[in-house]
């Protein structure tokens, strides 16, 4: 592992021009997260239809470039999917992000795997691993409704 | 001096860090230990070792005896006029918390302001927040200008007939900015008000006078000083620390303790209650003689030179922009890149051994102000050189290749 593939070109794409960097209009779900150890921090959007699928997802904030490109595919991806399928990613990718070699979910498709796959770099830079996993569990926590605004502690 | 000879005193650089030479610039966080400060701590626990002011054997007394030897060090080291003005903390936020406390306890009322900066450190501004909320004290903040300086003025611009206690950092982790703390100190004390000194970053880089600066107190992180972890010195005037109350109650700090009454100990038991960080306050002393042995004016020249030539590559360099511009300014050098995240920087200049700091550096207050979440900060130390700002400025570059700037 080195550098070059941590920054690679789909994470610096996704990190300097992140999708979805904006708010839902008529969203009805939402999070704050915050990393207190950097102040990075970031507002996830929800938008979810009659049927409980994710019809838009955006966020705001700001953060590193692996935090941006993070949260820029995972609302990408997460648009389509119901709240289990959506929970069911999540577990899978912190799953992959802390120790799995591979992803698993049959929620995700191999183009979807193959973007994701491109944070796996961040296994071998602890200290980066909790830039990934915001937007994460706050996508979770905006699921949740929970108040408390979601802090990393990797 | 030679700086070759004296970064040979520092066994971390004898060390291959993830297959590169390390490029130390992250000074301002912690300093790196000179071999005498682990020896010592080693021959301690080795050969000497007691707690210290407890009993009567010889290990206690000797042990005891190398404890008060190091205050006397600081006393000197400070210029402290008393000896008692000396108190050993677990780390300068200790040290700051105690007079906070002890103040909030003692003497601040309520409505009282105190006058804190911009330029603060969490730590010289969270435990003046709980007296506001325990106390309702008012806290008011002096502003930075655009060198990310605070001036003498602002500071008398800022004072109210309810301030009563001014809180400043003497060299700001940060911009770099050194405040005039004698100026300061002595507009606040022809107006009857405490000057409290968060002395982290001065400590290890300036000339410490406390005779002269004539502040009423002044915080010492020791591991910023070439020293342990684990340990703090606070300076407090004699007449302070005699009349405010103990800040923790424990063994060690106490005359007599009785079913319905205590009486607290003498100057400086009085704050030093428990058992205290013993090896790291007797290694503290060869810190403070490896200082000695350079001598403070050689430190600040050399920092001095280092700061201004790291400056003028930063400068150079397109796309970096440094953060604050004072005349005055210390050993740091903030910055940021146009459209890269400080977090990127630090990852990337990792790989190539060089160790700097990103993120608010406990110093969100200032970051708001200047409208950034983060800033990568380099800052540096004895050891240092100028190769390595220069590896410094190269590894920039090839963190804005890989950003494509
Ligand atoms: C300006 C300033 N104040 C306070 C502190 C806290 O010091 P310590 O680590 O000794 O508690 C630091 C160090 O992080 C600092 O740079």
């Amino acid at each position: 592992m080195n550098l070059k593939e941590l920054y690679q070109e789909i994470i610096l794409e996704h990190g300097k021009n992140p999708r979805n960097l904006r708010k839902t209009e008529g969203f009805n779900k939402d999070a704050k997260g915050n990393n207190p150890l950097c102040g990075d921090n970031i507002h996830v959007y929800l938008k979810l239809n009659g049927q409980k699928i994710v019809e838009d997802a955006s966020f705001e904030g700001s953060g590193c470039a692996i935090s941006m490109a993070s949260a820029s595919i995972m609302t990408d991806l997460i648009k389509g999917k119901n709240e289990h399928e959506a929970k069911e990613i999540v577990e899978d990718f912190l799953g992959m992000i802390k120790e799995n070699p591979e992803l698993k979910s049959k929620y995700l498709s191999e183009d979807e795997k193959t973007k994701l796959m491109c944070l796996s770099g961040v296994k071998q830079y602890p200290m980066r691993v909790k830039c990934a996993t915001l937007s994460w569990h706050t996508m979770v926590s905006a699921f949740d409704e929970e108040m408390e605004e979601v802090k990393t502690e990797n | 001096m030679n700086i070759d000879q004296i970064k040979k005193e520092f066994p971390i650089f004898d060390e291959k860090i993830q297959n590169n030479d390390l490029v130390y610039l992250d000074s301002a966080n912690s300093s790196q230990k000179p071999k005498i400060v682990v020896d010592r701590i080693n021959e301690f626990y080795t050969k000497q070792f007691s707690n210290v002011g407890r009993s009567v054997h010889y290990l206690a007394v000797a042990a005891t005896n190398l404890y008060e030897n190091t205050r006397t060090s600081v006393q000197k080291y400070i210029n402290a006029k008393h000896k008692n003005e000396i108190v050993f903390t677990k780390g300068a936020t200790e040290a700051l918390n105690l007079v906070a406390n002890t103040l909030g306890q003692s003497y601040l009322q309520e409505g009282d302001e105190v006058l804190i900066t911009e330029l603060e450190h969490h730590s010289n501004y969270v435990p003046w927040h709980f007296l506001r909320k325990s106390k309702n004290i008012k806290i008011n903040f002096a502003e930075i200008n655009e060198e990310g300086e605070i001036t003498l003025e602002e500071i008398e611009k800022k004072i109210t007939p309810k301030t009563k206690l001014i809180s400043i950092t003497h060299l700001s982790n940060v911009t770099g900015a050194i405040l005039p703390v004698k100026e300061i100190t002595q507009l606040a004390h022809s107006k009857g008000i405490i000057v409290v000194v968060d002395g982290c970053q001065g400590a290890p880089h300036l000339k410490l006078d406390m005779q002269e600066l004539d502040c009423d107190f002044y915080a010492i992180s020791c591991h910023k000083m070439y020293g342990p972890t684990g340990l703090g010195v606070l300076y407090g005037k004699k007449k302070w620390l005699e009349e405010l109350p103990p800040y923790q109650g424990g063994g060690g700090m106490i005359n007599e303790v009785k079913k319905d009454r205590i009486s607290y100990g003498e100057l400086p038991n009085k704050y030093e209650a428990g058992t205290m960080a013993t090896a790291q306050v007797i290694a503290f002393d060869k810190s403070i003689k490896f200082l000695e042995s350079i001598g403070i004016e050689n430190v600040m020249k050399h920092e001095a030179d280092l700061v201004e030539y790291g400056q003028e590559l930063l400068q150079k360099n397109n796309s970096v922009k440094l953060i604050g511009n004072p005349k005055n300014k210390g050993g740091v050098l903030s910055f940021i890149i146009e459209g890269v995240h400080p977090h990127d920087i630090a990852t990337i200049l990792d790989e190539d051994g060089v160790a700097i700091r990103a993120g608010h550096h406990c110093c969100q207050i200032l970051h708001d102000k200047l409208n950034i979440p983060a800033s990568a900060r380099a800052s540096v130390g004895i050891y240092n050189t100028k190769e390595d700002l220069d590896q410094l400025n190269e590894s920039i570059n090839n963190c804005k290749k890989i950003f494509d700037l």
